[in-house]
């Protein structure tokens, strides 16, 4: 931080990144500042600070769930709202963060700004097929949570953009979902691996499925095999076997690298747990 | 009318803020490379301990706008118009506060070195849910690291606490 000149703490979006935008100011967003504040780079001069920008809602908006990006962690596990959605799914995952005295400070934008494979956040919002809510130069714009990281949206989110809001899709709100944290604590900033998975189920059958791998790799990844053997199956012993043997052999072909066996065994057992508990093989 | 700039300038490597410290407005000269938690100790409120620097223990909590936060973790200048409640306005040595009451009583005290942040953590907890449960207490203070003790007197501690100001504010409104 040797070479701030400049701390500016913008109150509407828009503000925030006509600051963002000033190639002269030489700007970095931060909401939080839990990850970035001890890692800034001495090129930063000036120190964009979101956290008065009117964005830390948690609402229902034409029946999808609304997470505003500077809810913070604790907000959304103490959220009624988001402990009633799909299972309480997002409360979970945002218990499992650290601990209090960060959950109390990080916040949902924060999380999701870059790839970290230590993010709790990412794994969460592609097994709910989330949307973002962006602000660029050209306007506001949605995209989906999966593309975020990707090609076309310039140089990215803190950098040419600012992430407004986190949109969780209507059709999700009853799906029975699980987030599990594999760690050396419970209180460890990262994991070993974490685990999505979620389930819609109708008539008896899995009419969808979501199976999302995190921490191996900066971005999570789908388990889609995995999901292609759940989806339109009943459950029972022999499909569940098959979707974690799926599972662990995802892992490897997902990477390069071959993941360690406990990674695997874990990811099977954890997605054998979540099937047997929904009780269909019963 | 002309719209007051949402920004503050470094003069020298320096940015002059204003802030209010335990109840009092105050003005500070902060380095733009200095955390919350430095400054602090520099214009004097030390009970806010430096532990590990990397937000991991605990033992620099502050109350900033209302929400136990890692100092350590805070530039310095980004408190510019923030409300910091540091131990030294949560009670002293003539005046405790019933938290800090307890954990002496409850022999919750070893080297003393993370009670300044546990007594923040457990204050925000207390202010704000007045009867928790013992696993709420534990989720409460996860990021307070004791490397003397296993916790179990800091949790009686709380507990403690919370019967003794539940009793206060039951006398106070008879």
């Amino acid at each position: 931080m040797n070479n701030i000149k400049c701390y500016s703490f913008p109150r509407t979006p828009k503000e925030a990144l006509s600051v963002l935008l000033n190639k002269k100011a030489n700007a970095i967003a931060v909401a939080g500042g839990t990850l970035v504040a001890k890692t800034l780079p001495e090129t930063v001069e000036t120190f964009l600070d979101l956290k008065n920008l009117p964005l830390n809602h948690i609402k229902k908006q034409g029946g999808d769930l609304i997470l505003g990006a500077t809810a913070t962690f604790d907000a959304i596990d103490n959220s009624k709202l988001a402990q009633s959605w799909a299972g309480g799914v997002l409360s979970h995952a945002a218990a499992r963060c650290s601990s209090q005295l960060i959950r109390n400070m990080a916040t949902i934008g924060g999380n999701i700004a870059r790839p970290h494979s230590f993010n709790i956040f990412p794994a969460v919002l592609l097994g709910l097929d989330a949307r973002v809510k962006l602000l660029s130069e050209a306007g506001v714009k949605t995209c989906p949570f999966s593309g975020l990281y990707g090609p076309g949206l310039g140089a990215g989110p803190g950098r040419d953009l600012i992430i407004l809001e986190v949109i969780i899709p209507a059709r999700t709100k009853n799906w029975v979902c699980r987030f599990e944290k594999f760690a050396r604590t419970e209180a460890s900033w990262d994991a070993y691996l974490t685990l999505f998975m979620g389930v819609e189920i109708a008539d008896g059958s899995v009419c969808a499925a979501r199976v999302i791998v995190g921490a191996l790799s900066p971005k999570p990844f789908r388990a889609a095999s995995a999901e292609q053997i759940l989806s339109g199956a009943r459950l029972n012993p022999g499909v569940i076997e098959e979707a974690c043997l799926e599972l662990a052999r995802c892992l490897d072909t997902a990477h390069q690298h071959k993941a360690d066996e406990f990674k695997k065994e874990v990811a099977a057992t954890l997605l054998k747990r979540f099937l047997e508990s929904l009780g269909q093989p019963a | 009318m002309k719209k007051e700039n949402a920004e503050i300038k470094a003069v020298n490597g320096y940015f002059e803020v204003s802030l209010k410290i335990n109840g009092f407005r105050k003005n500070l000269k902060v380095k733009n490379n200095e955390f919350l938690l430095d400054a602090l100790r520099r214009h004097g409120y030390k009970g806010a301990k430096k532990g590990c620097d990397t937000g991991d223990c605990g033992s620099c909590a502050v109350i900033f706008n209302g929400r136990p936060a890692l100092a350590c973790l805070i530039p310095a200048f980004s408190a510019h118009g923030a409300e910091v409640t540091t131990i030294e306005g949560v009670g002293a040595v003539q005046a405790p506060h019933p938290i800090q009451e307890a954990f002496v009583q409850a022999g919750a005290v070893q080297c003393g070195y993370c009670i300044p942040g546990m007594i923040i953590s457990a204050k925000h907890l207390l202010d704000t849910n007045p009867e928790p449960s013992e696993g709420e207490i534990r989720k409460y203070l996860d990021g307070n690291l004791c490397r003397c003790t296993g916790y179990v007197k800091q949790v009686e501690a709380v507990k403690l606490a919370a019967k003794r100001m539940k009793k206060q504010t039951v006398t106070g409104n008879q």
